[in-house]
C-alpha cells in the first residue's frame, strides 16, 4: 500500500533539513537489494509479506534471473522518526517527517561505475557487510569511493541469521566477529580524515553500526536496546549505549558495572553486549529452532512482542522470521539510523561544495551550493542516463545542488569539456519535463528544489553521459566523476547482416550513453570496439546492445585487453628530429617515471592543476626530482592528465615558448598512440634538451612542429629500452577449504599468483587473494566453478599495470603480442625502424 | 605578378635562383628559395614571353636572424648577384616583385637586396588574410599544382593536385593544427601551369614522385617533373 502521494512528497522536498539522500553500497551478494526491500516495505510501496522475496529495486529481467543488481535504482521513502529519537539528531531538523531518497547500487565490481554515479547524487551511504565474509575487496573499493566523494557512511552487518543458524557461533565469537568487521571498516575510513565532515569512524556505541538480517527483515542498533534498558535501569540512554559495547561487564549479583571480565572472586562475567543485546536474540533463535515453542512465546510476550493468533500457529523458520521481525523490525532500526546519523543536503553541501564545484568558492553558484539554496541559480549534476520505454531516449538522472529545476525551464547544458566563457560543449535548451524516479515507476512532478534527486526529460541528446545543468551564465562545471574501474577488456563487434550497420552504430551510441563506464569507439582499422570493466560487464553490455539498443543480430570477436607502452631506461642517445622544412630541430631523451609517481598521477594525487611550486617541492622531496626541472613540466598526457610528463630542461633557448602549444599537441597525440602498437603510453618522462628554431615564427608553426615533436617523442621512446605493460586483476575468492586445491590449479594455468590465503575467523571459509593478468581472465569464472564444484566465486578488479619481461624490439613473446596488436589494428606488420623517427645532425 | 600588372606595372624580366648544377639534386632545403620544379622555370618564361635570368645558389643560410646583415657566403648574396645581373640588361627597371605573404625572413632579405640596388620591393600579397587570398587565387584563372609537401597531414598522394582539389584539406589542416593555408610556413610548394599572364599554358605529361625524407609521419615528398608540353590557349 502506498502511504504517500506525489503531492505529499513535493511538500517534503522543500524541507531540505529533513531530506536524506543515501546510497546502499556493498560487496556483491552481501544482501543490499534484499535489505533495501525491507526498507521499501516499510515505506509501503510493496506489501510487507513480499519483502525478502521480491527484489524491488532490480527492475530488469536479467537482474531478477541472475540475482545480482546491474543498474542502480532510486526510490523515495517517507519515515516518521519517533519523538524520543529526535533529540539524537545533531543537525538542523524541520519536524519529524523525513524524506529518504535511497539508491540501491550494484555490488559486482564490474558495475562499480554505477556506484560512482549513485554516490555523486547522495550524501550518505549505508554500507552493507556480510557478517560471515566480512569486509571484502568491493566493500573496500566502494567505501573508498564514498569517502572520496565526501559521503558519510553508516554500517549494517548483515546476514547475522546465518552466523546463528549455520555457523552456530557463541555469543562471544559473534561479538569478536562484529568487532573485527567494525575495525576493518574503520581502518579504511581512517585514511580519509576530513575535519569538515565531523566524526567519520563508525561505532556501535554511537549508533552508527547496525546488525541484522535483511532476508528475515530484522535489525537493531545499540540505540534501541539502550533505550529499552535506560528505562528499566533508570539511567541516561547515551550512558547506557556506551556500556553496551566494548569491554563493559555487568555483575548481576552486585548489580554493578565493571570493565573487568571477572568478578571479585575471579569468576568470569558476561560482556554487557552479550548479556543484554545478544542474549534475547540467541534465546529466541534457540527456543524456536529447537521447537520449544512455549518458551519462545513466553519470552516474546516478556519482550512486548505481540503476535497475532495465526502467527502463533507458525513453526520453525517461519515463526522465527515473524518473531524477529516484530521484535526488531529492520526498517525502524535502519531508517532511524539513517535519519539520525546521515547528513541532510543542507549539512553535507556545506563541506561538499569544495569537492564538487570547479569554479571559485565565492561565486554565486558556489555560495548557493554551499547553502543548498532553492532560490539561487540552478546547479544540477546529471550523473547517469536511464533508458526510457521510448527506444533510444533517456532520462537524465541527477541531483539538484542549488536552485529549483522545473518543467519548461530554459537551461544551459554544459558537457564535461565546457569551459566558462566559451561555446564548446554547451547547449541552451528547455527541459521538457521533470520526473520523480521510483524503482520501476516514474511520476511527473512540477518542479524540484535543491537537495533532491530528479529525472529530466529532453536533455539526453545534448549530453553524452553526464554533465552540469545550470541557469547561471557564469557557472563553472560540477566536477566530472572519477571512476574506480577502468575499461580493461575490449571486444570488437560487428553486424551479421551488412545492412544492419547503421543500426549498430546508433546502438553503440545508445549503449555508451546508458552506462557510465562503457566505452564505444572505432579503431583505426574500422572495427567497432566496446570496452568494459570485465567479462560480466561486457556480457551485459553486448546483450543490451543486441536486444535493446541496436536490435539487430551481432557477432563479436575474441575479447582483448589494452596494453601500455613504457620505457625501462634512459634513451641511449640524444634523439634529434628535424621539421619537414628542415629548418627546426628538437633534441630529446626519454626516461622512466618512478612507479609510485606514475600511480599518484593516475590516482589524481598529482595533477596539472596543482600549484606548480608546491608540486615541484613535493616531487623533489618524494621522488628526487630537481626542483627547477619539476617546475618546468610542460604538460601531462595523454588527455592532459595521464601519467607521462613533458619537461623543458633547455637552457636559454630563444622562441621556445612559441612552440609550446605545438609540442603539447604532439605530446598528447604521441602518448595516446605509442610507437610500438598505437597503445597508450605510461610512466615516461620526456626531456626536451635543446631546440634550434627558424627565426621567423611563420616557419615554425604547428604544421612544422607537431610532426617533428611527435617523431622525436617516438625516437626517444624507441631508444629507451621500450617495454609493454599488461593490466592485472586483483582476484578475491571466497571458498571452503576443500576448494582451495582447485583454485590454485586454475590460477597457475592462468599465470596467476596467490599472495594471501586467510581463514575468516570463526568460519570454515577461506579468503584467497591473487594477482592475475586480465588477458588470462576470459572464462575464468566458469573455469573456477567447474574446478571447485561451484564452490568458488571470484571477484576481479583491475589493480595495476605489470611490465612484461622481454623486449618488443627482439623476437619473442612480447614482440608477438605487439605484432598481434598491430595486425588487429591494421597497422604496418612491423614496428617502423628507428631511422624514420630520427634525423642526423 | 598578376597584382603588379593590376597596379599598373609592366613585367620586363623573370629572375630565378637554381641549385648548383653540380648538386644533381632538386631539393636543397634552402631558407630562401624554392628549388623544386626549377628546371621547368624556363617554360614559364616562354609562356609569358619574357627573358629569364638564372643564378646558381652558391651560398647557404649563414645569417639566420630575422633581419638580414650583409654576409659573404649567404644565399641572400646570390639573390643580390642575380638582380644585379638583370639590372645590367635592364637599367630602367624600378622594382622587384616578390610573393611573400607572411615570411618576414624572406621579405627582409629581398628588401635588403633591393635597398642595396636602389630598387623598390613590391610585395602585393604581404600580410593578406590567407583564406581570402586562397579563394581569390582559385577564382582568378590561376592554375597551380602542388609539387612538394612538407607539413602535417600532407601526403605523397597530394602531389600534382591543383589548389582547387586541395582546398578542403588545406582548410581543415589549418583548423586542426594551425598549418598555413597558403603553404607559407613551408608546408607545400607549387608550380604554376597557367594564369592570365601566360600566353601559352603548360601541361605536365610525365612526372615521378620522390621521397625526400622518409619520416614516419608526413614524409617530405616532391614531384619530379620529367616532361611538359606547351599548349596554345
Amino acid at each position: 500500500m502506498v502511504n504517500f502521494t506525489i503531492d505529499q512528497i513535493r511538500g517534503l522536498m522543500d524541507k531540505v533539513a529533513n531530506i536524506r539522500n543515501m546510497s546502499v553500497i556493498a560487496h556483491v551478494d552481501h544482501g543490499k537489494s534484499t535489505l533495501t526491500d525491507s526498507l521499501v516495505s516499510k515505506a509501503g510501496i510493496i506489501s510487507s509479506a513480499k519483502a525478502g522475496e521480491t527484489r524491488f529495486t532490480d527492475t530488469r529481467q536479467d537482474e531478477q534471473d541472475r540475482c545480482i543488481t546491474i543498474k542502480s535504482t532510486a526510490i523515495s521513502m517517507y519515515f516518521e522518526l519517533p519523538q524520543e529519537s529526535m533529540a539524537d539528531i545533531k543537525q538542523k531538523t524541520d519536524g519529524s517527517g523525513f524524506l529518504i531518497n535511497l539508491i540501491d547500487s550494484p555490488g559486482h565490481v564490474d558495475f562499480s561505475s554505477e556506484v560512482t554515479a549513485a554516490l555523486r547524487v547522495t550524501d550518505g551511504a549505508l554500507v552493507v557487510v556480510d557478517c560471515i565474509s566480512g569486509v571484502s575487496v568491493q566493500t573496500e573499493t566502494v567505501l573508498r569511493q564514498a569517502l572520496t566523494e565526501k559521503i558519510k557512511p553508516v554500517v549494517i552487518i548483515n546476514k547475522v541469521d546465518r552466523a546463528l543458524l549455520e555457523l552456530q557461533l557463541t555469543k562471544e565469537d559473534l561479538y569478536t566477529s562484529f568487532l573485527r568487521t567494525v575495525e576493518n571498516v574503520n581502518v579504511i575510513i581512517a585514511t580519509y580524515f576530513d575535519p569538515t565532515m565531523g566524526e567519520l569512524q563508525v561505532s556501535p556505541e554511537k549508533g552508527t553500526v547496525a546488525f541484522g538480517s535483511g532476508l528475515h527483515g530484522w535489525a537493531f542498533t545499540i540505540t534501541q536496546f539502550a533505550a529499552r534498558y535506560a528505562k528499566k535501569f533508570g539511567v541516561d540512554k547515551s550512558k547506557m549505549m556506551n556500556k553496551l559495547w566494548g569491554d563493559n561487564y555487568f555483575n548481576p549479583k552486585t548489580k554493578k558495572w565493571t570493565t573487568k571480565d571477572t568478578d571479585a572472586a575471579g569468576k568470569p562475567l558476561e560482556r554487557a553486549f552479550n548479556m543484554f543485546v545478544l542474549d534475547p536474540i540467541f534465546k529466541i533463535f534457540d527456543s524456536v529452532t529447537n521447537f520449544r515453542k512455549e518458551e519462545a512465546l513466553t519470552m516474546l510476550e516478556k519482550l512486548d512482542v505481540g503476535l497475532k493468533s495465526d502467527e502463533k500457529d507458525l513453526e520453525g523458520k517461519a515463526l522465527l522470521k515473524v518473531a524477529m521481525r516484530k521484535f526488531l523490525p529492520a526498517a525502524d532500526a535502519l531508517l532511524e539510523m539513517i535519519c539520525v546519523h546521515l547528513p541532510s543536503p543542507l549539512t553535507s553541501q556545506a563541506y561538499r561544495v569544495a569537492g564538487l564545484y570547479e569554479g571559485p568558492m565565492d561565486d554565486e553558484c558556489a555560495v548557493a551550493i554551499r547553502n543548498c539554496d532553492s532560490n539561487g541559480p540552478l546547479m544540477l549534476y546529471v550523473s547517469k542516463m536511464v533508458p526510457t520505454s521510448d527506444k533510444g531516449r533517456f532520462y537524465a538522472f541527477g541531483r539538484v545542488f542549488s536552485g529549483t529545476v522545473r518543467s519548461g525551464q530554459k537551461v544551459r547544458i554544459q558537457g564535461p569539456n565546457y569551459t566558462p566563457g566559451k561555446k564548446e560543449d554547451l547547449f541552451i535548451k528547455s527541459i521538457q519535463r521533470t520526473i520523480l524516479m521510483m524503482g520501476r515507476y516514474v511520476e511527473p512532478i512540477e518542479d524540484c528544489p535543491a537537495g533532491n534527486i530528479i529525472g529530466l526529460v529532453g536533455v539526453d541528446q545534448f549530453l553524452l553521459k553526464s554533465g552540469t545543468i545550470t541557469t547561471s551564465e557564469t557557472a563553472h562545471n560540477l566536477k566530472v566523476m572519477k571512476f574506480s574501474v577502468s575499461p580493461v577488456v575490449q571486444i570488437a563487434v560487428d553486424v551479421k547482416n551488412a545492412n544492419d550497420l547503421p543500426k549498430l552504430v546508433e546502438g553503440l551510441k545508445r549503449l555508451s550513453k546508458s552506462d557510465p563506464c562503457v566505452q564505444c569507439f572505432t579503431s583505426e582499422s574500422g572495427e567497432h570496439i566496446v570496452a568494459g570493466a570485465g567479462e560480466l560487464h561486457l556480457e551485459i553490455c553486448l546483450k543490451d546492445l543486441e536486444e535493446d539498443h541496436a536490435q539487430v543480430p551481432i557477432k563479436t570477436g575474441d575479447p582483448v585487453v589494452p596494453y601500455r607502452e613504457t620505457v625501462q631506461s634512459e634513451s641511449s642517445i640524444v634523439c634529434l628530429s628535424k621539421s619537414p622544412n628542415k629548418h627546426n630541430r628538437i633534441f630529446m631523451k626519454a626516461m622512466p617515471l618512478d612507479d609510485e609517481l606514475t600511480q599518484e598521477i593516475e590516482d589524481g594525487k598529482i595533477t596539472p592543476r596543482d600549484d606548480f611550486k608546491i608540486r615541484a617541492r613535493e616531487m623533489a622531496e618524494k621522488y628526487g626530482w630537481d626542483v627547477t626541472d619539476a617546475r618546468k613540466i610542460w604538460c601531462f598526457g595523454p588527455d592532459t592528465l595521464g601519467p607521462n610528463l613533458l619537461v623543458d630542461v633547455t637552457k636559454g633557448v630563444q622562441y621556445l615558448n612559441e612552440i609550446k602549444d605545438s609540442c603539447v599537441a604532439a605530446f598528447q597525440w604521441a602518448t595516446r598512440e605509442g610507437p610500438l602498437a598505437d597503445e597508450v603510453m605510461r610512466g615516461i618522462r620526456f626531456n626536451i634538451l635543446d631546440v634550434t628554431l627558424h627565426a621567423d615564427a611563420i616557419h615554425r608553426g604547428g604544421g612544422q612542429i607537431i610532426p617533428t615533436a611527435r617523431r622525436v617523442l617516438y625516437a626517444s621512446t624507441l631508444t629507451a629500452d621500450p617495454g609493454i605493460q599488461e593490466p592485472v586483476y586483483l582476484v578475491e575468492i571466497q571458498c571452503p577449504e576443500n576448494a582451495i586445491g582447485g583454485i590454485y590449479g586454475v590460477l597457475n594455468r592462468r599465470r596467476g599468483h596467490v599472495f594471501s590465503e586467510e581463514q575468516r575467523p570463526g568460519t570454515p571459509m577461506y579468503s584467497i587473494k591473487a594477482y592475475m593478468p586480465v588477458n588470462e581472465s576470459f572464462g575464468f569464472t566458469a573455469d573456477l566453478r567447474s574446478n571447485t564444484g561451484g564452490q568458488a566465486f571470484p571477484q576481479c578488479v583491475f589493480d595495476h599495470w605489470q611490465i612484461m619481461n622481454g623486449s618488443p624490439l627482439q623476437a619473442g613473446k612480447v614482440q608477438d603480442i605487439v605484432l598481434g596488436i598491430r595486425k588487429r589494428k591494421g597497422l604496418s606488420a612491423e614496428i617502423p625502424s628507428l631511422d624514420r623517427y630520427l634525423d642526423k645532425l | 605578378m598578376m597584382k603588379c600588372v593590376e597596379e599598373g606595372h609592366s613585367i620586363v624580366a623573370l629572375a630565378n635562383a637554381t641549385p648548383p648544377a653540380t648538386l644533381k639534386k632538386e631539393e636543397m632545403d634552402s631558407y630562401l628559395f624554392q628549388t623544386v620544379g626549377q628546371t621547368f622555370v624556363p617554360y614559364i618564361a616562354e609562356c609569358m614571353g619574357l627573358p629569364l635570368y638564372q643564378q646558381e645558389i652558391q651560398g647557404s643560410a649563414i645569417y639566420q636572424e630575422l633581419e638580414y646583415n650583409e654576409t659573404s657566403g649567404d644565399e641572400t648574396e646570390d639573390l643580390y648577384k642575380l638582380i644585379k645581373r638583370v639590372l645590367v640588361d635592364h637599367p630602367d627597371i624600378s622594382g622587384v616583385s616578390v610573393g611573400a605573404i607572411l615570411s618576414s625572413y624572406q621579405a627582409n632579405r629581398v628588401s635588403h637586396v633591393c635597398k642595396r640596388l636602389g630598387l623598390e620591393m613590391h610585395a602585393y600579397l604581404w600580410q593578406r588574410e590567407q583564406k581570402e587570398l586562397f579563394e581569390e587565387m582559385l577564382s582568378s584563372d590561376l592554375e597551380a599544382v602542388i609539387i612538394k609537401v612538407a607539413g602535417i597531414g600532407l601526403k605523397q598522394s597530394d602531389l600534382m593536385k591543383s589548389l582547387g582539389e586541395m582546398r578542403t584539406k588545406l582548410f581543415s589542416l589549418n583548423e586542426k593544427y594551425g598549418s598555413h593555408i597558403c603553404g607559407e610556413g613551408g608546408e607545400y610548394e607549387t608550380f604554376t601551369l597557367n594564369c592570365p599572364l601566360f600566353k601559352k599554358k603548360i601541361r605536365v605529361t610525365d612526372w615521378s614522385s620522390v621521397v625526400h625524407s622518409d619520416d614516419i609521419f608526413d614524409p617530405v615528398c616532391f614531384a619530379k617533373i620529367e616532361k611538359v608540353i606547351l599548349e596554345d590557349k
